[in-house]
């Protein structure tokens, strides 16, 4: 057994790292220990879209820097993946053959890009921004590139579409209003951008979609459909997020769409919690289940998630509504998505 | 164009590979036109599980050290790589093995030791090199090649230098290697997203010479003896002394020399001074302890006027000490060690060049002063490995030094005849006319034993008085930086003063006002030099593996000044960083 509490936290971003915090802050002799599967060290999500346009460097994603980890003495394993969890003998399998103990467990691992059904076969032409390495494989094709097509689901494509027309490129649109994410788009919402878009010289398909995607050499052929055939040589997919949770599968842990915690972040396994994009959490009011998403909330989960690791019996609550700008319009949510 | 220049270590246990991954690696960026310094280490045992490290500094600039931090760790073995993790910066690259062929306990895989802002690459070494080869001998290969693809290092150039390695084998061992690169490089380029910024496809390379060779000190001070006509190697093996002797047996019987493996160090030093009074260039090389036995005679080389040189690489001690650890700790030993008032050369090359350049030295003075010359080396310096320009051959007059006897000298011959330069012209036996005594006892002009005062004094100062002829025909100290009114000098010795010239070098370029001296020679010393360098600097600063300073007390009677010093016994050679912060610091107490 070992001599002090072995704290993970599977997952590097917000929830992670605001766990890992608070779990040294109010445990000095504990192991704390992150483990994510991406090699980038934490990073700012949002700034992906300024970083593959040039105007961010590498090191202005960084939230922090590494010695903020020495200090604090939180183990970092980077680009390492844990394929397999044993609760009933607090065991991590990582895909590097090592065998890795815990004593108690925190599953912050993010959620991924979700392809709507009728897209998934062109998957493969895809472009995704939802990570570091995304950017990193997008930054080499995209400056060359002069057309883009973005098939935009949710609110990063929005801004995405804007900046890629700002560095010239031609950007062709397919507004994905019935499956917009996190939030439903109105028929307001989605005229006020399909205005603001022809201002910015941005075709947009608003109830068209693509049929077919074919590769052609380096680029890509796109038929409508309503037939009409245009030629790019970039596509992006914006469908909102996914819960990462495959490896859960198995593991005994009840899981959904997402890892199904209780108000206290709990999951059905005792000492493993779950936090921010990959949980999805009981609220006992709407006797349902939610997920959450945004930098801020998955942040405050972590730190409830990792309060409630160390005794305490803090609950969950949705944050308060914010009001987001959609091209002009206000829209109220609470960054809580209704599953 | 991008300037590179960062240190890659490979390691790993005994018999995985590991040094031989060095070994290609440096060979091949040294074709490419780099400038390459390798520095391996391996445990004391012949054969094991033991630790080896490959260190190999590599850059399109000037090197003088092997550089302290790790910008490239391939972990062949992970028990053993996870304390060189401390070396590694921290944005340093570790490319281990992500698929062993079993379950390792937590913490005993180095993906768990990685400090906070190390990338890492995990590579199936294992499983590639079975797909490669049916073996996982061949991951050191793997590892090769996905070291190739991730730094933008030619691919088909690097599997020309590992056929080149294996040439001697057998096809199926050459396949087995190129095979297994193959596939490291392939999986690289096509599974790995490159997270660093280290890449040797963008820089600048200095036009590769046709004449420039690979080589280490043990190698340079083994070829320059056979170039300055030995006929005699005798020794006992010892590390880091053994490889000298062993390429003294594979190369000399071809030049119709021969190598004697002595029962013991004594009679190594026995034979050698024997071939010397022959009239035979003959030479021993050793260490520490080996050295501390020969003393018993090198006395005889130093009485007698017959030429020695010994070659002492030095390693950790005391005793059998810390065989393949390095240190410059027989500093004293090598001054003064032997019976009596034995004046002797005492040549300490800082680098492999001048490994090359003082054997040379030390055949051609101990031949011409008739005396006994000691080559200083050490661990490091003996299997530092470099790319380095063809060295010059010795000149005739390096090959033939001895001062004959002229006819009108022999016709009342006296073979220790008091002269000015103290140099009595010397006959080889055999020459008619030219008999004489040698001993190991105190003797007049004919060599016959004397004991009295006068004569003892008078063949003292003959034997003394040829330091100053020998003074005189070696270059003096390097002296580089201002020569006056210098806030900081830095002298040293051996390997350690390349790199302490390199850290005077950074600490000028940052605007301390610092300067450098250090001299091949150290007995006889160039004192006037040293006291002019020391009257020059406000602060002495003497960087030197050891832990009394020995250099720096060997200075201190010439310099009568308070001296810094900065020693390291770590068994690793003396990083110009520490010595560029121990610098830094004295600047900053000056300013105070």
């Amino acid at each position: 057994m070992p001599k002090f509490d072995h704290y993970i936290i599977i997952g590097n971003g917000p929830a992670g790292n605001s766990a890992a915090e608070v779990l040294r802050m109010h445990d000095d002799q504990a192991r704390v220990s992150i483990i994510s599967d991406e090699g980038f060290p934490y990073y700012y999500r949002h700034m992906l879209c300024e970083f593959i346009s040039g105007k961010k460097k590498e090191d202005a994603l960084k939230v922090k820097p590494a010695s903020d980890y020495k200090e604090k003495n939180i183990r970092m394993r980077l680009g390492q993946r844990v394929e397999r969890i044993e609760p009933e003998t607090k065991t991590l399998y990582l895909k590097h053959m090592e065998k890795v103990k815990f004593t108690r467990l925190i599953l912050a691992t993010g959620a991924s890009p979700h392809v709507v059904p009728s897209l998934s076969r062109f998957e493969k032409h895809f472009s995704f921004m939802s990570k570091y390495s995304d950017a990193l494989k997008v930054k080499p094709l995209l400056s060359p590139a002069r057309k883009v097509a973005i098939l935009g689901g949710d609110l990063v494509s929005l801004k995405f579409a804007k900046m890629l027309s700002a560095m010239k490129k031609e950007v062709t649109f397919f507004l994905y209003k019935d499956c917009f994410y996190p939030f439903e788009l109105t028929a307001d919402m989605a005229s006020a951008i399909e205005k603001h878009f022809s201002g910015k010289k941005i075709k947009t398909f608003a109830d068209i979609f693509p049929s077919r995607i074919e590769s052609k050499g380096k680029a890509f052929e796109i038929e409508t459909e309503n037939g009409e055939n245009l030629t790019v040589d970039i596509i992006f997919c914006f469908m909102g997020m996914r819960p990462n949770i495959n490896f859960i599968q198995g593991s005994g842990i009840d899981t959904e769409r997402g890892v199904l915690v209780d108000e206290h972040l709990k999951t059905n396994v005792s000492d493993i919690y779950a936090c921010g994009d990959c949980a999805q959490i009981y609220n006992p009011e709407l006797k349902n289940y939610w997920i959450s998403v945004g930098w801020e909330n998955a942040g405050i989960q972590g730190e409830t998630a990792a309060l409630n690791l160390l005794g305490e019996s803090k609950v969950i609550k949705p944050s308060q509504k914010k009001i987001l700008d959609v091209e002009g319009l206000k829209v109220n949510t609470s960054w809580w998505k209704e599953l | 164009m991008a300037d590179i220049d960062i240190v890659i270590e490979i390691c790993g246990s005994a018999g995985e590979g590991t040094i031989s991954a060095g070994e290609i690696l440096s060979r091949h960026m040294s074709s490419l036109g780099f400038e390459i310094m390798s520095f391996d280490s391996y445990p004391s045992e012949i054969r094991g599980f033991g630790k080896c490290v490959a260190h190999s500094r590599i850059s399109n600039q000037q090197i003088l050290s092997p550089g302290k931090y790790t910008d490239i760790l391939v972990v062949l073995n992970d028990s053993h790589s996870i304390p060189q993790l401390h070396a590694v910066r921290e944005n340093g690259v570790v490319i281990y093995d992500s698929q062993p062929p079993a379950y390792h306990e937590e913490d005993k895989s180095i993906a768990g030791w990685m400090a906070p802002g190390m990338i890492a690459y995990g590579i199936p070494l294992h499983s590639l090199a079975n797909k490669a080869a049916g073996s996982a001998r061949g991951r050191n290969m793997v590892a090769l090649g996905a070291m190739a693809a991730l730094f933008g290092i030619d691919e088909e150039g690097f599997k020309t230098s590992i056929m080149k390695r294996y040439a001697t084998k057998k096809q199926v061992v050459i396949d087995s290697n190129v095979n297994s690169f193959e596939e490291g490089y392939v999986w690289a380029k096509k599974n790995v997203q490159k997270l660093d910024h280290l890449t040797f496809s963008k820089v600048k390379l200095r036009k590769v010479t046709q004449n420039r060779i690979i080589i280490n000190g043990n190698q340079a001070v083994a070829q320059a003896a056979l170039d300055s006509g030995i006929k005699l190697f005798a020794g006992y093996p010892i590390t880091p002394a053994t490889k000298i002797m062993e390429i003294m047996g594979k190369e000399l019987p071809k030049r119709g020399g021969i190598m004697l493996q002595t029962e013991d160090e004594l009679s190594a030093i026995g034979n050698v001074i024997g071939a010397g009074f022959a009239g035979k260039r003959a030479m021993t090389a050793t260490s520490g302890p080996g050295f501390t036995l020969m003393t018993e005679m090198t006395g005889l080389a130093v009485m007698a006027e017959v030429p020695a040189v010994v070659v002492n690489s030095q390693r950790g001690g005391p005793s059998t000490g810390l065989p393949t650890k390095t240190e410059q700790s027989d500093l004293s030993l090598v001054l003064a060690g032997g019976s009596g008032d034995s004046p002797r050369i005492v040549l300490a090359p800082s680098t492999v060049e001048e490994c090359y350049e003082s054997t040379c030295l030390a055949f051609y003075l101990a031949e011409k002063y008739q005396t006994l010359a000691v080559l200083l080396l050490d661990f490091f310096l003996s299997n530092s490995i470099r790319n380095i320009d063809e060295p010059s051959l010795p000149d005739k007059k390096m090959l033939s030094a001895n001062i004959s006897p002229s006819k009108t000298d022999l016709k009342d011959y006296r073979r220790f005849q008091l002269t000015e330069s103290g140099i009595s012209p010397r006959a080889l036996p055999g020459t008619p006319l030219g008999m004489f005594v040698a001993t190991g006892l105190e003797h007049n002009e004919r060599g016959k034993p004397a004991y009295d005062s006068k004569t003892h004094l008078e063949m003292t100062e003959k034997r003394y008085r040829k330091l100053d002829g020998i003074l005189k025909e070696v270059s003096p100290p390097t002296w580089d930086g201002p020569k006056a009114n210098v806030d900081i000098g830095v002298i040293s010795w051996g390997s350690t003063a390349a790199s302490a010239h390199e850290a005077v070098l950074k600490a000028r370029k940052v605007g301390v006002n610092a300067a450098f001296m250090s001299s091949m020679l150290l007995v006889p010393l160039n004192v006037d030099h040293f006291v002019k360098f020391s009257a020059a600097c406000k602060t002495i600063l003497v960087p030197e593996l050891n832990y009394s300073g020995q250099f720096a007390a060997h200075l201190a009677q010439y310099l009568n000044r308070p001296i810094e010093k900065l020693n390291r016994i770590t068994g690793l050679p003396m990083p110009s960083e520490d010595i560029f912060e121990k610098i830094m610091e004295i600047a900053d107490t000056q300013k105070r």
